[in-house]
C-alpha cells in the first residue's frame, strides 16, 4: 500500500478506534490517539521523501497526494505539534466526559491537516479542509451550552471561507481544465490578469482560517473555549493551514507578475499587508485588557498571525522567509503557551489572572516553559521570535518601502510586551495566594511535551538555520528563484551562520550577568509581602476599594484606548447576522399556514406564467 | 428473459386487494405482506436496472397493443435508477415503520399499510409509464394516498394539513388533465414518444400554454415555489415513515414528471432557464424559511423543498455533467432526507412539543439515533467525506463549466444557511442547556436496521462514490438523447445502445 494512503488510513482508523475503545476502557483512548499520531509521524519522517507522489481516482476525479518542499514545512508543524499535543492531552483530559468524542475529533482534525499538507489537487485539499473544519467545530462546542454560539460563529465563518474557496476551485476547473494545484498555477490561475476573482476568493477562504481581519471574529472565543490541549494545535497548527494557502497563492501571483497585472498584485499586496497590520494592532490592544489568560493568548494568536500575513504580503524573499519562519516558531511557542495555560487551568481550576498569582514555586517547570515561550513571543533575543521579527522589519524597511506598516508593526510588537508581561506576572509571579496553596506541578505527561517545545524554541533561536534550510527549499519550490540571496549577516546561514550564535551568546551572557547582578544586589533588601500588605497612610480602606494590583492591571492604558474598544468588528458581524435572520423571518411569513392563500398563490403563479409565456418560451 | 416491469404495478395491486381478506386469517398479515411486496420490487428493480444499463431501453407493451395505440411501460436508465431507489427506500421505510408505535396505537394498521404501499406503487408507475394519461392516473393514486396518509392521525392538525394538500393537489390534477386534453387535441396521441415526435407541429403559443400547465401541475408535486404551501404541513403532520416516503419517494416522482415532460416531450427554448430561475427562487425562499423554524419536522420539510430547488437548478443547467449531478443529488436527497425524517420522527416522538428546543441533550438517551441524525445533517449540507458532498461538487462543477458564477455563489450562500440550522440542531442534541430527565421511547430493532442501512449508504457513497457514478453517467446521457427514446419506443424491437 502506498505510504500516503497508509498514513491517511491509519489516521482515519485511529479516529474510529479511539471512539470505540472509549466505550470499553475510557482511559485508553488518549493513549490510542497519541500512539496513532506518533506512529504516523514516525512513518512520515522515515518513509516519505520530498517529491513522492501518489494518485488514485475517486468519484471520477484524480486524487493526488504528494509532498513538496513547501508543504513539508507545514508537515513538520502539524505532526510535531500534533504528537506533543496528543501526549499532553492524556494528562489534561483525564477524568473528563465524552473522551471518545473528543479524541476521535482530535484525530480527525489532525487527519484533515495532514491531508491538506499532502494534497496536490484542490479537491483533495477541499475535502480535508472541510474534515478539519467540522471536526474542530465539534471540539469547540465540546465545553457545552455556552460554547454552542461560539462554535456556530466559527462554523459560519469557516463555511463562508470554505465555500468561497469551493467557488474558486470549480472556476479553476472550468477555466483552466485542471484540479491539480501545480498545473493550475502553471496555467496561470493566480496570475491576476484574468479571472481575478479566483485568487481573491481563495484568499478569503484561507484568511478565515488564518484569522485575518475582518474575518477573525470567531477566533478569540473559539481558541479560548476549546479544551486547551486542542487549542494548542488549533492555534498552533490549524491556523497555519490558512498561511499555507495564502503563501501559495501570493507566491504564485508574484512569480507571474508582468506588466498587465502588476497593478493588481501591488494592490493586493498593500491590501493584505494593511489588513495584517491592522489585525496585529487591534488584536494586541484587545489582548491587553483580557483578564483571562486563555483569552489573552487567543487574541495574541490573532495578532501574531497578522505579522505572518504582513511578511507574506511583502513579496520579497526576506519577507516571505520571515513569515514562514515566524509561522513555524509561532506554532511552537503558541502551542507551548496554550499548554501552559491548560496546565494552570487543570491544576488551579481557573485562568483568571486577577485570582491567581505566584505559581512560580508551585509549578516551576510550567513557569520555565512560559518564560521561554513569552520571550520568543515578545521577540526578545536570543529566541526564535527575535530572528523572525528582525527579518520582518528588515524586509519591510529595506525592501518594500512601506514605512507606515513598519510603524504599525512596531507599535503592536511593543504593545505585545505589555500583555506578555501581564501573562507572566499575573499567573506566575507576585505573592502566593492562600487559594493556591494546594497547587502542585502538572503531571509528567503534560510537562514533557511542554519542555520539549521549550527546548525546541531555544534550539531554533540559537540555530535558526535548522528551520531556514527546509524553508529555503520550500521557497525555492514556490518560485523564489534566487534563494541564496544576500541578506543581513545576522541570520545568513550560508557561510556566515556563526554570527547569529555570537549575537545570541553575547546577549545571553549579558542577560545572565544582569540578572545575577540584580538578584545579588537586591537580595538583601527584599522582604516577602502579601498581596494585601500595603500601606494606606493611616486611612482605613473601604470595603469595596481595590487593594490588589492584579485588578485593573493596565487601567490607564485601557482608558486611553477606550474609543477603540467601543466599535468592534464582532458587533458589526452580529448586527449583520441579526439583520439577515430578520430578513429570513420575513420570507417565512410567505407561508401563512392558510390553505386558501396557498391556492391563491397557485392561481396567481399560473396566471403570471401564462401572461409571460411568450417571453419565457421563445421557439 | 428479464422480469416484466408490469410486475411493479400488478403485484402491489393484487396484494392491496388481498390484504383486507387475508387480515381475517391472521392479524399480522396486513403488516407483513407489504414488506414482501416491497422486497419483490427490489428484486425486479435490480434485475431491470442491470438489464437496462446494458441495452439502453426496455419497453413492455401491455395487452399486446403496440406503442401508439396501447399503453406501454418504458424503462430507461434514468427511470430504472429512480425506481430502484424508490423500491429500496420503500422497503426500508416499511421496515422502519413495521413496529412504529404511533401507527400501531392508531389502530388503523390495515389501511395504513395499504395506503403506504399504493403510494409507492403510484410513484413507480409515474416513472415507468410511457403514456401521458397513464402518468396522470398514477399521479392521482399518489395524491389520494398521500392525502389520506397526511391526515392519518385523527385530529385537527392532521385534518388541516390533509385539507390543504387536497386543495392544492386538486389544482395539480385539474391543470395536468387540462394540459393533457389540449395536448391530445393538438397531436392526437397520448403516447409520450409519439407526442415528442409530433410536437414540432404544434403552434408555439399553444405549446407554451401546455407546457406551463404541466409545469404548474407537476410543480405542485415537485414542491416548486410558490406552489409548495401544502408541503411543510403535510410533512410535519404525517406519520414518521410517511414523511420519509414523501421526501424520498413522492417528490422524486413529481420531479421525474417535470423532467420527463420538459426534456422529452417539449423542445422549447427557455424551459431550461425557467427551471434554473424557479429552482433558485424555490431554494432560497425555502432555506430562508427553514432558518427560523422551531419545529424539527417543519425545518426538515423546508430543507427538503430547498434541496429539490437545487435539483431543478441542476437539471436546468442541462449539460450532461449537470444532469448527472442532479441525479446524484436526487439519490442523496432520497437517502439522506429519509434518514433525517426517520431519526427526526423518533426524536420528536420523545420530545414534549415537537420543537427543537425540547430535544436538548437527548443524545445521551438516544446515542444511536442522534449520531445517525448528525451524519444525515452533515451529509445533507454537503460536508465531505459524506455522500452529499459529491453531488454538490458535481453540480457546482457543471455550473462553473457554463460560467454561472453567481449561481454558484447563490447555491453556496444557501448552503451556509443550511449549515447554520442543521448544526444548531446537532449542537442542541449533544450539548444540553440543562440536564433533563425524560423517559425515552427507544426504537425497536427493525427501525434501527432501516436507519443503520441508510447511514452506512451515506458513508460508503461518501468514501467511494464510484459505486454509482458510472451508472448515473449512462442515465444522464440517455435522458438527454431524446431521439433515441422516440425511435426505440415506436419500433420497440430494436434495442438501442
Amino acid at each position: 500500500m502506498n505510504i500516503f494512503f497508509l498514513l491517511i488510513t491509519i489516521l482515519f482508523s485511529g479516529a474510529l478506534l479511539t471512539f470505540l475503545v472509549n466505550k470499553v476502557a475510557p482511559k485508553i483512548s488518549g493513549i490510542v490517539t497519541f500512539a496513532t499520531i506518533a506512529l504516523v509521524s514516525f512513518l512520515f519522517f522515515t518513509q516519505v521523501n520530498i517529491g513522492d507522489t501518489f494518485q488514485f481516482t475517486l468519484g471520477e476525479i484524480p486524487m493526488q497526494f504528494g509532498i513538496t518542499p513547501y508543504t513539508f514545512i507545514f508537515a513538520i508543524i502539524v505532526l510535531g505539534l500534533g504528537t506533543l499535543a496528543s501526549l499532553y492531552s492524556i494528562g489534561y483530559m483525564k477524568d473528563q466526559e465524552r473522551l471518545g468524542y473528543f479524541y476521535s475529533n482530535f484525530l480527525l482534525s489532525v487527519t484533515g491537516m495532514i491531508g491538506i499538507v499532502f494534497s496536490q489537487d484542490f479537491i483533495t485539499f477541499f475535502i480535508f479542509w472541510e474534515i478539519m473544519t467540522w471536526s474542530s467545530y465539534l471540539i469547540v462546542i465540546y465545553n457545552g451550552y455556552n460554547s454552542r454560539k461560539i462554535g456556530m460563529k466559527y462554523m459560519i465563518f469557516s463555511a463562508i471561507g470554505a465555500y468561497a474557496m469551493l467557488t474558486a476551485i470549480v472556476s479553476i476547473k472550468a477555466n483552466y481544465g485542471t484540479f491539480n494545484i501545480a498545473e493550475a498555477i502553471q496555467n496561470g490561475a493566480f496570475n491576476f490578469s484574468e479571472n481575478i476573482y479566483i485568487p481573491v476568493l481563495l484568499l478569503v477562504g484561507f484568511a478565515v482560517k488564518a484569522a485575518l481581519m475582518p474575518l477573525h471574529v470567531w477566533a478569540p472565543n473559539a481558541y479560548s473555549k476549546s479544551p486547551m490541549s486542542f487549542t494548542s494545535i488549533f492555534s498552533g497548527a490549524m491556523s497555519k493551514m490558512g498561511i499555507l494557502g495564502i503563501g501559495l497563492v501570493l507566491a504564485s501571483a508574484y512569480s507571474y507578475t508582468n506588466h498587465d497585472n502588476a497593478n493588481y498584485v501591488t494592490a493586493l499586496r498593500y491590501a493584505l499587508g494593511w489588513l495584517g497590520g491592522i489585525t496585529a494592532v487591534m488584536a494586541t490592544i484587545y489582548a491587553l485588557i483580557q483578564t483571562h489568560a486563555k483569552k489573552l493568548l487567543a487574541y495574541s494568536s490573532v495578532a501574531q498571525l497578522g505579522y505572518i500575513i504582513v511578511g507574506l504580503s511583502t513579496g520579497t524573499e526576506l519577507g516571505v522567509m520571515a513569515a514562514l519562519f515566524l509561522a513555524v516558531v509561532h506554532g511552537i511557542f503558541k502551542g507551548a503557551l496554550f499548554m501552559v495555560v491548560g496546565a494552570v487551568e487543570r491544576q488551579v481550576g481557573t485562568t483568571d489572572m486577577t485570582k491567581i498569582s505566584g505559581l512560580i514555586r508551585k509549578m516551576p517547570f510550567t513557569f520555565f516553559v512560559a518564560l521561554v515561550s513569552i520571550i520568543a513571543l515578545a521577540g526578545v533575543p536570543p529566541l526564535g521570535g527575535f530572528v523572525g521579527k528582525w527579518m520582518l522589519y528588515e524586509a519591510l524597511i529595506t525592501e518594500s518601502n512601506n514605512y507606515f506598516l513598519v510603524i504599525v508593526i512596531f507599535f503592536s510588537s511593543t504593545a505585545a510586551f505589555l500583555y506578555s508581561y501581564r501573562f507572566l506576572f499575573g499567573l506566575f509571579l507576585g505573592q502566593e495566594e492562600k487559594e493556591t496553596e494546594h497547587v502542585k506541578e502538572a503531571p509528567i505527561t503534560m510537562v514533557i511535551p511542554m519542555m520539549i517545545l521549550a527546548i525546541l524554541l531555544i534550539v531554533t533561536g540559537a540555530f535558526p538555520g535548522v528551520l531556514f534550510e527546509p524553508i529555503a527549499h520550500g521557497m525555492h519550490y514556490l518560485g523564489f528563484s534566487d534563494v541564496n540571496w544576500s541578506m543581513s549577516v545576522l541570520v545568513n546561514i550560508w557561510g556566515e551562520e556563526s554570527n547569529m550564535t555570537y549575537i545570541n551568546l553575547s546577549i545571553g551572557v549579558v542577560f545572565v550577568v544582569v540578572f545575577a547582578f540584580l538578584t545579588i544586589k537586591g537580595y538583601k533588601g527584599t522582604k516577602n509581602v502579601g498581596t494585601k500588605d500595603i500601606s494606606t497612610s493611616g486611612e482605613i480602606p473601604t470595603e469595596n476599594e481595590n487593594l490588589t494590583f492584579q485588578l485593573d492591571f493596565f487601567k490607564p492604558f485601557e482608558r486611553a484606548a477606550a474609543p477603540l474598544y467601543k466599535r468592534s468588528m464582532d458587533k458589526i458581524w452580529n448586527d449583520l447576522g441579526n439583520a439577515f435572520e430578520a430578513l429570513t423571518d420575513f420570507t417565512r411569513k410567505i407561508y401563512t399556514g392558510n390553505g386558501q392563500t396557498y391556492a391563491v398563490y397557485v392561481v396567481i403563479f399560473l396566471v403570471i406564467l401564462l401572461l409571460m409565456k411568450d417571453t419565457l418560451f421563445a421557439n | 428473459m428479464v422480469i416484466s416491469p408490469i410486475h411493479y404495478i400488478f403485484v402491489p395491486l393484487v396484494a392491496a386487494f388481498a390484504i383486507p381478506l387475508l387480515s381475517k386469517i391472521n392479524k399480522e398479515l396486513p403488516r407483513i405482506i407489504p414488506g414482501i411486496v416491497m422486497f419483490y420490487n427490489i428484486i425486479i428493480s435490480f434485475v431491470l436496472m442491470q438489464e437496462v444499463n446494458e441495452v439502453g431501453y426496455i419497453s413492455e407493451v401491455i395487452a399486446g397493443w403496440e406503442a401508439p395505440w396501447g399503453i406501454n411501460l418504458v424503462i430507461t436508465p434514468f427511470s430504472g435508477f429512480l425506481v430502484s431507489l424508490i423500491s429500496v427506500l420503500g422497503f426500508l421505510i416499511w421496515l422502519y415503520g413495521f413496529r412504529f408505535k404511533k401507527v400501531i396505537d392508531a389502530g388503523e394498521l390495515r389501511s395504513y399499510n395499504i395506503l403506504q404501499m399504493m403510494m409507492i406503487t403510484g410513484a413507480i408507475g409515474i416513472i415507468i409509464t410511457g403514456d401521458i394519461f397513464n402518468m396522470f392516473v398514477f399521479l392521482e393514486i399518489v395524491a389520494i394516498t398521500a392525502i389520506s396518509l397526511t391526515s392519518f392521525y385523527r385530529g385537527r392538525d392532521g385534518a388541516e394539513a390533509g385539507f390543504k394538500y387536497l386543495l392544492i393537489g386538486g389544482f395539480a390534477s385539474a391543470l395536468i388533465l387540462l394540459a393533457i386534453l389540449i395536448l391530445y387535441t393538438q397531436v392526437g396521441t397520448l403516447n409520450m414518444a409519439e407526442i415528442a415526435e409530433r410536437m414540432h407541429t404544434v403552434p408555439q403559443g399553444i405549446k407554451a400554454t401546455i407546457l406551463l400547465l404541466f409545469i404548474v401541475g407537476f410543480g405542485i408535486e415537485a414542491e416548486l415555489f410558490p406552489l409548495n404551501g401544502w408541503a411543510p404541513d403535510a410533512y410535519s403532520q404525517a406519520p414518521g415513515p410517511t414523511s420519509s416516503a414523501f421526501a424520498g419517494i413522492v417528490v422524486k416522482a413529481g420531479v421525474y414528471g417535470l423532467i420527463r415532460i420538459i426534456f422529452t416531450l417539449f423542445d422549447v427554448d427557455g424551459a431550461y432557464d425557467f427551471l434554473i430561475t424557479a429552482g433558485l427562487i424555490t431554494m432560497i425562499i425555502a432555506e430562508a424559511s427553514a432558518l427560523r423554524q422551531t419545529n424539527l419536522k417543519r425545518m426538515l420539510a423546508y430543507s427538503s423543498i430547498g434541496q429539490m430547488g437545487l435539483a431543478l437548478i441542476a437539471f436546468g443547467i442541462g449539460t450532461k455533467e449537470a444532469v448527472f449531478g442532479a441525479m446524484f443529488l436526487l439519490f442523496n436527497h432520497a437517502v439522506i432526507k429519509s434518514l433525517l425524517f426517520m431519526t427526526g420522527s423518533i426524536l420528536i416522538y420523545n420530545s414534549k412539543d415537537k420543537t427543537i428546543n425540547s430535544l436538548s441533550g437527548i443524545a445521551k438517551k438516544l446515542p444511536f439515533i442522534s449520531i445517525l441524525f448528525a451524519i444525515g445533517a452533515f451529509a445533507i449540507v454537503g460536508l465531505p467525506p459524506f455522500s452529499g458532498f459529491w453531488s454538490k461538487l458535481y453540480v457546482l462543477t457543471a455550473a462553473a463549466d457554463e460560467n454561472m458564477i453567481l449561481l454558484i455563489a447563490a447555491i453556496l450562500a444557501v448552503s451556509v444557511v443550511e449549515i447554520v440550522y442543521y448544526f444548531r440542531v446537532v449542537g442542541k442534541l449533544y450539548f444540553p442547556d440543562k440536564e433533563s430527565n425524560i423517559e425515552v421511547y427507544r426504537p425497536k430493532f427493525n427501525a434501527m436496521i432501516a436507519m443503520g442501512v441508510l447511514g452506512v449508504v451515506i458513508l460508503v457513497i461518501g468514501f467511494y462514490p464510484d459505486l454509482i457514478t458510472g451508472y448515473l453517467h449512462n442515465a444522464a446521457d440517455i435522458l438527454l438523447d431524446k431521439a433515441s427514446y422516440i425511435r426505440f419506443v415506436l419500433n420497440a424491437d430494436l434495442p438501442i445502445q
